[in-house]
């Protein structure tokens, strides 16, 4: 059967095909479809494998561990920040190996089209010694994860399938089967201390020595599947290109169109380890090589260091040479460029020249969002800031906090509030510009602990999401009361991980909890800690916020504020809106405080005032509104009322 | 026949489901399709572009992406971001331009001048004749656009020319259930618009 699907849904499609027992991760942008397609799956079919949003990646690699162990199949899904959490399991448990197959799908977001590093994946997973898959295109998503599973099990390695965003989020017709087949196999966990404990140095060096063997039994496997494919011209001019993963289809796509001379290609879907067989074919025929990889020169390094062994005297063209970008997502220019390079005569070159240099201009990002900026349009370029939406809570948080530091005489340029991960992180945009830093997850209340120990004067504020704050906040907020730094923590608590698209975190309502799930509650983690001075707020009712910011910010010790309502967009799609506010044109001054105070998206400028010199008004987008109010305790003038909907 | 398209405009334009219907529409046609929609900060207010690639030759491989220079057909939406996405367009390639603008709060309070839709045609007719420029949209503009788009698609290139105005119209009532009467009016109203359009190129 066909379907059209984005690749992350063509994860969730490969994994049921595998029979995957047990899927568990953490939403981050680009990965978060692929767990919630299968979420959506379980809950609408049985049998169907168990699946969960769990609390962050480091817990959810464990879950899917502990099921791999007992033989089952298990998939974990994360964003590559998330593999960084992960890491101190995932590096243990590859000494140890698995017995059923353990998937891992990391999505990295080169071009950065959601926010955080440019992190390479794959060498992490070098670090960790785990075998790296790199599907080209929706349809090899799902028939590489499909094989990551026996991969993991003939290996007994837990298997990284590492897809970007550019495939993550394509959309295109995907052959599959799009069911479920379980494998009903009985849960048997081995008790082996060799092999599933770290006790003693003999364990973990044996251990070592386990996982370099089944790296090399990965190498041998992958190379009977033809997933790497090697294609030699019939010109024998001996210049060769190397793609890998993402890149091959645009690469077909260029060479469809290269009247030039023939290439002979070796495409790599299987990148870690390097086949060293395939490559020192390679080398036998080739005098010149060129690698399109983005990112890393991940593929290069290891060709790099194959060709020195073997005592190849090619020239290999990439990154490490200056000629392409390691920034950004490339570019048909950026591959053309390559292409030019490797035709124009650059066969035959010395060996001298294919060794590393560093390259003293930085090469041009491939970005397409950096290109699209031309020089021409340049004076006309806008940006539009990214804000909280019409009705946002959290835009009730920021404006009391700004208002409360106003009123004790400071204000948001010499207070410092770290922000963190999330939709609470547009506090920093206008008009608010109340965050200073973004970090990662819960980094906000480590690094207030930092400033107010290095002695900064005014109070340090942190602002946390409720969801980042399950995920890594709670650690910091201990350490905090325990040697009792001077800090006030506020818990912007909307009920949802909204950023990565609305997915129930431990302290989403109990309503919408899966079946057998519970709510777990934020004011009794904090209460248990030992924290004293705890307030709970409603963040539009703006005079008992900024009341007890104002009451925090005079107490010592740690004091945590859980500013709570529920995320306006989640509301919006279960029920109806029974009022919202307009202004009225025969009253606004055009004096802009309700814009220039809360930035809702749903005030706009319009021309029909009679009041103000201009003729222009302020007004409130009726479809947008949800009635939360704010704009009202801006306006000096009683322009903005109350208006009922209808039934 | 070998065609990409870019989308661009602002999260809650309508631009996805713009994407998915001119997107499943060619699939359903037979055509090898690949959609991309970048829509991170959609849902608060960010930017959003949809990269579509078609081709009759099944044979073809392409990747998702949208490289610049290399868009043969670019809907803007929004004039701020219709700027910020020229680089897309290849020479000579054709353009729908969308008149609206969303003016950032920031350059409301500053009183900053914003791009005006003719700055808007004018810089993107230094880079192309087929130009077609939607001066009086209608509400929703998505459908407007549909409209428009559904009228100059054959005249761009005849493989487009399965869109025809009846068989798009059954398109939309396969998949729209809300405010269908609404939405294929204004699709009319847009394929009209489109169609005078034509006579003046
Ligand atoms: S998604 Fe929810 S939490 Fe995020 S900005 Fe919108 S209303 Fe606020
Ligand atoms: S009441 Fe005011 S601030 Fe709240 S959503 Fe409506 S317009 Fe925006």
């Amino acid at each position: 059967m066909k379907r059209s699907i984005i690749g992350n849904q063509a994860v969730a499609y490969g994994a049921l095909a595998a029979g995957v027992d047990v899927a568990s991760g953490y939403p981050g942008t680009p990965s978060s479809e692929a767990l919630t397609e299968l979420l959506h799956f379980s809950q609408n079919n049985n049998p169907s494998p168990y699946v969960e949003w769990s609390v962050n990646e480091k817990v959810a690699f464990e879950i899917a561990t502990g099921a791999a162990w007992a033989g089952k199949r298990a998939l974990v899904t994360m964003k590559m920040s998330g593999a960084n959490v992960a890491a101190d399991s995932i590096l243990s448990v590859a000494y140890s190996g698995t017995k059923g197959g353990l998937v891992l799908y990391i999505a990295d977001d080169p071009g950065v089209e959601a926010g955080m590093p440019e992190q390479d994946t794959r060498l992490f997973a070098q670090w960790a010694g785990l075998p790296v898959l790199e599907p080209a295109d929706p349809g090899r998503v799902y028939e590489l994860t499909r094989y990551a599973f026996e991969l993991s099990e003939k290996c007994e390695l837990p298997v990284i399938l590492r897809s970007v965003t550019s495939v993550a989020h394509a959309k295109q017709e995907v052959e599959g089967e799009y069911t479920y087949k379980p494998l009903g196999r009985k849960p048997e966990f081995e008790k082996n201390i060799f092999r599933y404990t770290k006790a003693g140095s003999a364990i973990c060096i044996a251990q070592h020595e386990a996982l370099l063997d089944r790296l090399a039994v990965v190498e041998r496997t992958v190379r009977d599947t033809g997933i790497n494919m090697m294609v030699e011209s019939g010109d024998r001019n001996g210049l060769f290109l190397v793609a890998a993963g993402a890149l091959i289809p645009y690469v077909r796509e260029a060479l469809s169109s290269w009247d030039h001379q023939n290439l002979s290609t070796l495409f790599l879907e299987s990148v870690y380890p390097l086949d060293k067989e395939l490559a020192g074919k390679m080398f036998e025929a080739a005098e010149t090589i060129l690698v399109l990889e983005e990112l890393e020169p991940f593929v290069e390094m290891q060709l790099r260091s194959e060709a020195s062994r073997l005592g190849w005297n090619g020239s290999i063209l990439g990154k490490l040479d200056g000629l392409l970008p390691r920034v950004g997502k490339y570019s048909q220019e950026v591959i053309g460029r390559g292409l030019k390079t490797l035709a124009s005569g650059m066969a035959g070159h010395s060996a001298a020249t294919s060794r590393p240099v560093v390259s003293s201009e930085r090469s041009d990002p491939g970005n397409e969002e950096s290109a699209a900026e031309q020089p021409v349009a340049a004076e006309l370029s806008v940006k539009h800031p990214i804000t909280f939406c019409a009705g946002c809570p959290h835009r009730g948080t920021f404006l009391a906090v700004n208002r409360a530091l106003k009123k004790i005489g400071l204000n948001q340029d010499n207070t410092v509030v770290t922000g963190d991960i999330g939709c609470t992180i547009l506090g920093m945009n206008p008009p608010f510009h109340t965050c200073w830093t973004e970090v990662s997850m819960g980094s906000s209340i480590g690094l207030a602990q930092g400033f107010y120990w290095a002695g900064i004067e005014n109070p340090v504020i942190a602002t946390i999401g409720d969801s980042t704050f399950f995920h890594a906040g709670i650690p910091p907020l201990v350490n905090a009361v325990q040697h009792g730094a001077n800090l006030l923590v506020i818990i912007l608590d909307n009920g949802w991980t909204s950023m990565t698209g609305f997915q129930v975190n431990p302290g989403t309502s109990e309503q919408f909890q899966a079946k057998g799930a519970r709510r777990v509650d934020i004011e009794g983690i904090v209460r248990g800690m030992g924290v004293e001075n705890l307030q709970v707020i409603g963040p539009f009712d703006q005079e008992q916020s900024i009341e007890a910011i104002i009451k925090a910010l005079q107490q010592e010790g740690v004091k945590v504020i859980i500013s709570q309502a529920e995320c306006a967009l989640t509301v919006a799609r279960r029920e109806k809106r029974t009022l919202i506010y307009q202004i009225d044109s025969q009253k606004c001054t055009f004096c802009r405080s309700c814009l220039r105070e809360t930035g809702c998206p749903a005030l706009y400028v319009t021309a029909n005032g009679k009041k103000s010199k201009h003729g222009q008004v302020m007004a409130i987008d009726p479809q947008a509104c949800t009635g939360c109010g704010l704009c009202y305790t801006c306006c000096k003038f009683d322009a903005i009322h109350e208006q009922k909907l209808g039934g | 026949m070998y065609q990409s398209i870019v989308m661009t405009g602002l999260g809650g334009q309508g631009i996805i489901t713009l994407a998915n219907l001119i997107s499943e529409y060619a699939s359903e046609n037979g055509l090898k399709v690949s959609l991309f929609n970048a829509k991170g900060m959609a849902q608060r207010g960010g930017r959003v572009t949809s990269e579509i690639r078609l081709s009759n030759d099944p044979e073809l491989d392409f990747g998702a992406r949208i490289s610049a220079g290399k868009a043969d057909i670019l809907i803007g939406m929004e004039i701020g971001e219709t700027i910020n996405s020229l680089s897309f367009l290849k020479e000579g390639g054709a353009v729908i331009l969308l008149n609206y603008a969303y003016i950032p709060t920031t350059m409301v309070l500053k009183k900053e001048p914003y791009p005006s839709f003719e700055q808007l045609t004018e810089l993107y007719s230094g880079k192309t004749k087929e130009l077609f420029a939607v001066k009086e949209p209608k509400h929703p503009y998505n459908m407007f656009l549909l409209g428009v788009f559904t009228a100059v698609a054959p005249a761009i290139d005849a493989g487009l020319s399965f869109y025809s105005k009846q068989s798009v119209e059954e398109g939309i009532a396969k998949k729209l259930k809300r405010g269908l009467e609404e939405n294929l009016q204004t699709f009319n109203g847009g394929y009209a618009y489109g169609q005078s359009l034509l006579q003046h190129v």
